[in-house]
């Protein structure tokens, strides 16, 4: 309702009076039906007759459901299928292009992807379905209304869906086209190469690798994978190289059984769904041999790439793991402590300046040693060549003798 | 999920197939003494009048006995031919009445009322009925010495006579109804709200409430019709209406006419004055039909020479006037339905004569004038008793199968005067297809409507406790309405600005109205106009009639037409100021060229009147902040 402005002038009336007392039922009782009643009784039971304490729980009410509901919603993973929005480009798809389309996309699962279970699968095919069959379309459809007979290809969408859900609920070509997902496609694009590393202001690694081994550990056929953090009881650490906050041996564990599963990594991955369409007709037989033997042939290639994929992101966060090198170096202190003990029974090396001592000694020793040998050598060549020029004489003396005897 | 299949190849019978839906089943039935409608709640959650397997809406409250067979509903009214002594009708008005209140002086053509053999003081109806005979003895094997290729005889139904009371009687419809709707639905009834006249005592009421629950099923509450009627016409599926108004409730049934004038305030509604006629001769459906019959039996004279005396003496002649008012029932339908000319056509209606014949609305409306007639002089008295002005009425419900009647509505409104924006189930155009507008469904819709409220509220004892008996209850003495004054308009319009009426007369406490405006800013200095204002008045509504002299028109020849018409006007005059109301806001240019440089900004004022007199007045702007407040005291 619009209402024109107040007069320029204007003054209110001075005098007011105030309000005329209420009656009691002038006229009859209230009728004790419908909802407005149940409001009013609501109203004078609970909260009095006060309109803003009945507003406010009221409110509280609302609020609670609410909770309540996103708690459910929480629960169920039924909620929230196939309510995705659809774009003109969505709607416009191609059916016979169906090998080109994102079937998570058209049933509105894009949000889920791999991990829709088949019963979500069901439910968000029903809700497209009711949306989009053609008989729905009939009706409302302007150019039938204005009498034109125009073959608007209404059924495309319905298609799409058809073939979408087709696909999904097939676990082998599910699978197939899991593989080649257009969002994973995308998302191993951009993997941080050794050259990120070398700069001054490298990636920080939990965070760059940890949701691309997520991703990954999909194709595994043994579940689950281990992660790339160390498992902790309770906060994940928040040491960005993941070391600090971890028990060393635990650490070593966890990170020797990830290199190992990763590098023995088993891939379901397989590249059928991008197999080129084999020829049907019995007179294209060699035809057919033919695209068979390079959609193999292919298949196999992807797949020896993938496998090679696979093994130079694990190469590469091996390479920059911060945690390997700690391992590394903690080891080695701990092998040379061992040394230590070992040389000095019952006195174990705590110190590095006492280890560095500990050193020197053990090469002055080992120094003093080798001279002591080499003399000890020296003089037992001396005492070699000594007997030998004494047997020499010996030998030569008794010779001449010998023929002294005879002559 | 495919049902399991059991050893013998029977799909089993699981729990879950019964109960589709956690929410359990209620109905809302509307029990008249001629005709009765099931109200359920569809899929789509609105609440709907239903058809029961026969495909009839307003299901006849008939059982005729037949041999084995027992008819329930519109089938047992043809019964009433040939076999009116086993017909039960009219049972209704009998619950919980005792023999000797009974006026046995209305004549019927049914089964009679009768003193109940073995009980005291209680009516009953007897009807000759067969008997299944009883299964044979068993007979041992030793008994027979040959084996016959025979099949045993099946023996014979016995004759037998069964004594039935009127409760029985209801209990044996209720379940019927019960039936039809747990079919339509696909799930036990739970609970039901059922109407009862308010003519009903508690003994006739607790007899009802005594025959539903034997039918199986839980009564929620009873209601009469001004409340089932209130609860439809104040619910969101209610095409047009104010929220606050003034309603007539016109319910024609057959044989009795019920008037009630029910002030609407926001839902809540209480009778201003009511008015109920059982067993009338002048009005109702019967009258009407009595009337026809009358019609009918010249016509057929005339055509055939066979007489048809009315009222009938003879058994043959008492026959063929059942069989006329069995067709007329359709024929009053077609001409409810459309505006072409009804036909109505029996088959050897006496002495082996066929009839057939038209009527117009036309015909049909000149006919029926007495009744009509009957029925706005009532509406008259009854305006007049409690001195409310035809005027004042904005909405007239129509109840029953003969409110569907457009004649009827159309001489009401000449005849008594009502305002020209009056609200009718003609003016919106609702009749005859069964949704929440059509008169004959009214009731039924609105106990429906109350049951799921009722079901909803289950698990408060005390809120279903309030349900039972009304409380009294605090109303406002006087119309309290908002002005916002515009420079024009001084007091040559009466009131000097836009006035808007906030809580009516006699709006029950506590009262909470918001109104949304959109209000064109003032100020002096400023470049933007910030400020708003209005006054709050106590006014007094009333209606002026001014005698006018139509201006002649030329084509018009007769002399007589310079009689004065009467044209009544909805006046409001101020009483007490209350005080007014500024504020400042910001507001956006208005995008009216012709306007330019004028400022607007949506409001919202919400008016509290609590249980402490205190008449509060909020405004608040578009982003829900208040600028503006006025308290007013008692």
């Amino acid at each position: 309702m619009a209402i024109p402005a107040l007069p320029a002038e204007y003054t209110p009336p001075a005098s007011t009076s105030k309000l005329t007392p209420t009656v009691v039922q002038p006229a009859g009782k209230l009728l004790t039906a419908g909802p407005a009643f149940l409001a009013h009784v609501r109203l004078m039971r609970h909260h009095n007759g006060d309109v803003r304490a009945a507003d406010a729980a009221a409110r509280a009410a609302a609020e609670a459901a609410a909770a309540a509901k996103a708690n459910e919603a929480g629960e169920d993973d039924d909620l929230g299928v196939g309510d995705e929005s659809e774009d003109d480009a969505l709607l416009a798809l191609d059916p016979k292009e169906w090998k080109k389309q994102d079937h998570y996309r058209v049933l509105g699962l894009s949000h889920l992807r791999w991990r829709t279970t088949p019963e979500q699968i069901k439910i968000a095919h029903r809700k497209k379905v009711l949306r989009h069959h053609p008989d729905k379309k009939a009706s409302d459809n302007t150019a039938s209304v204005l009498g034109l007979n125009v073959n608007t290809n209404d059924d495309a969408f319905f298609k799409c869906i058809q073939k979408a859900h087709e696909v999904l609920t097939h676990p082998e070509r599910r699978r197939q086209f899991d593989s080649v997902d257009p969002q994973f496609l995308e998302e191993i694009e951009d993997v941080p190469t050794e050259k990120d590393f070398k700069g001054k202001t490298s990636p920080a690694f939990l965070s760059t690798f940890a949701p691309i081994f997520e991703r990954e550990a999909r194709f595994s056929r043994i579940q689950p994978v281990p992660p790339l953090a160390v498992p902790t009881d309770g906060l994940p650490s928040t040491d960005p190289s993941d070391i600090a906050g971890h028990e060393f041996p635990k650490l070593k564990m966890h990170v020797e059984a990830f290199y190992d599963f990763w590098y023995n990594f088993d891939s379901w991955r397989s590249f059928e769904y991008l197999d080129k369409e084999v020829n049907e007709g019995s007179d294209a037989r060699d035809d057919k041999r033919y695209t068979e033997k390079k959609n193999k042939a292919e298949r196999a290639r992807r797949k020896k790439d993938d496998i090679a994929r696979v093994r130079g992101i694990v190469d590469l966060c091996m390479s920059v793991d911060p945690r390997i090198r700690h391992i590394k170096q903690q080891e080695k202190v701990a092998r040379e402590a061992k040394k230590m003990a070992g040389g000095k029974k019952g006195t174990p090396v705590t110190t590095p300046a006492a280890a560095a001592a500990a050193k020197k000694a053990e090469e002055e020793a080992k120094a003093k040693k080798e001279e002591e040998e080499k003399a000890a050598k020296a003089d037992a060549k001396k005492a070699k060549a000594a007997a030998a020029t004494a047997a020499k004489k010996a030998r030569r003396a008794a010779r001449a003798a010998e023929e002294g005897e005879a002559a | 999920m495919a049902p399991k299949a059991t050893p013998n190849g029977n799909v089993a019978q699981s729990s879950a197939r019964a109960t589709p839906s956690n929410i359990p089943a209620v109905v809302g039935i509307n029990l008249g003494n001629s005709y009765a409608s099931i109200a359920v709640y569809t899929k789509e959650g609105q609440a709907e009048c239903i058809a029961n397997e026969n495909g009839e809406r307003q299901i006849a409250c008939a059982i005729a006995f037949h041999g084995e067979e027992i008819y329930v509903g519109n089938q047992a009214m043809p019964q009433l031919v040939k076999n009116a002594q086993n017909t039960i009708t009219g049972f209704r008005n009998l619950l919980g009445k005792k023999f000797s209140e009974i006026d046995q002086s209305i004549s019927s053509n049914s089964a009679p009322v009768i003193q109940h053999p073995t009980e005291t003081d209680t009516p009953a109806y007897k009807v000759d009925i067969l008997q299944p005979a009883p299964s044979p003895l068993p007979t041992s094997v030793s008994n027979t010495p040959a084996a016959s290729h025979a099949p045993t005889p099946r023996s014979e139904p016995v004759f037998s006579t069964r004594i039935l009371t009127p409760q029985e009687v209801t209990t044996m419809f209720l379940s019927s109804l019960l039936q039809s709707a747990s079919d339509f639905l696909g799930k036990p009834i739970f609970g039901a709200v059922i109407t009862s006249p308010p003519s009903f005592t508690q003994t006739q009421k607790d007899a009802l409430k005594q025959a539903a629950e034997d039918a199986g099923v839980r009564v929620l509450q009873l209601i009469d019709e001004a409340s089932a009627v209130l609860t439809t016409t104040t619910s969101s599926q209610w095409p047009g209406g104010a929220e606050d108004r003034t309603q007539l409730i016109v319910d024609v049934g057959a044989s009795s006419l019920s008037l009630s004038v029910i002030a609407l305030r926001s839902g809540l509604g209480y009778i201003m004055g009511s008015k109920t006629m059982t067993n009338a001769a002048t009005v109702g459906g019967d009258a009407l039909s009595s009337l026809l019959v009358k019609h009918f039996a010249k016509e057929f004279k005339k055509k055939t020479k066979v007489d048809l005396p009315q009222p009938p003496s003879t058994k043959d002649d008492i026959r063929a006037t059942t069989k006329l008012l069995l067709a007329l029932e359709y024929t009053k339908r077609t001409l409810s339905a459309s505006p072409t000319p009804a036909s109505l056509s029996v088959e050897s209606l006496h002495s082996g004569m066929d009839f057939t014949a038209t009527i117009a609305r036309m015909r049909f409306d000149l006919l029926a004038s007495p009744v009509y007639t009957a029925i706005s002089s009532e509406i008259k008295s009854l305006l007049d008793s409690i001195s409310v002005d035809p005027h004042a009425i904005d909405e007239i419900a129509y109840v029953g199968g003969t409110a569907c009647l457009p004649g009827l509505d159309s001489h009401l409104l000449t005849s008594v005067g009502f305002s020209e924006n009056l609200q009718t189930a003609f003016s919106n155009s609702t009749t005859g297809n069964g949704a929440i507008g059509d008169p004959t469904g009214v009731l039924s819709i609105g106990c429906a409507m109350q049951a799921a409220l009722l079901l909803e509220i289950q698990g408060s004892p005390e809120l279903i406790q309030a349900f039972e008996q009304a409380e009294d209850v605090k109303m406002t003495a006087r119309t309290i309405g908002m002005l916002f004054p515009t420079a024009g308009a001084e007091e040559s319009e009466g009131l000097g600005g836009v006035y808007i009426s906030v809580l009516h007369k006699h709006t029950p406490l506590p009262a909470r109205r918001i109104f949304e405006v959109e209000v064109t800013l003032s100020g002096g200095e400023s470049v933007k106009a910030t400020k708003f204002g209005f006054e709050v008045w106590e006014v007094e509504e009333g209606i002026k009639a001014d005698k006018v002299i139509l201006p002649k028109s030329e084509l018009d020849d007769d002399e007589e037409g310079e009689e004065p018409e009467e044209i009544k006007t909805k006046t409001i005059t101020k009483r007490n100021f209350l005080g007014a109301l500024f504020g400042e806001t910001k507001g956006t240019a208005s995008k009216d060229k012709s306007k330019k440089g004028t400022y607007t900004a949506p409001l919202q004022i919400e008016f509290v009147l609590g249980m402490d007199d205190v008449l509060t007045v909020e405004a608040r702007d578009s982003k829900g902040e208040k600028v503006g407040e006025l308290r007013v005291e008692c």
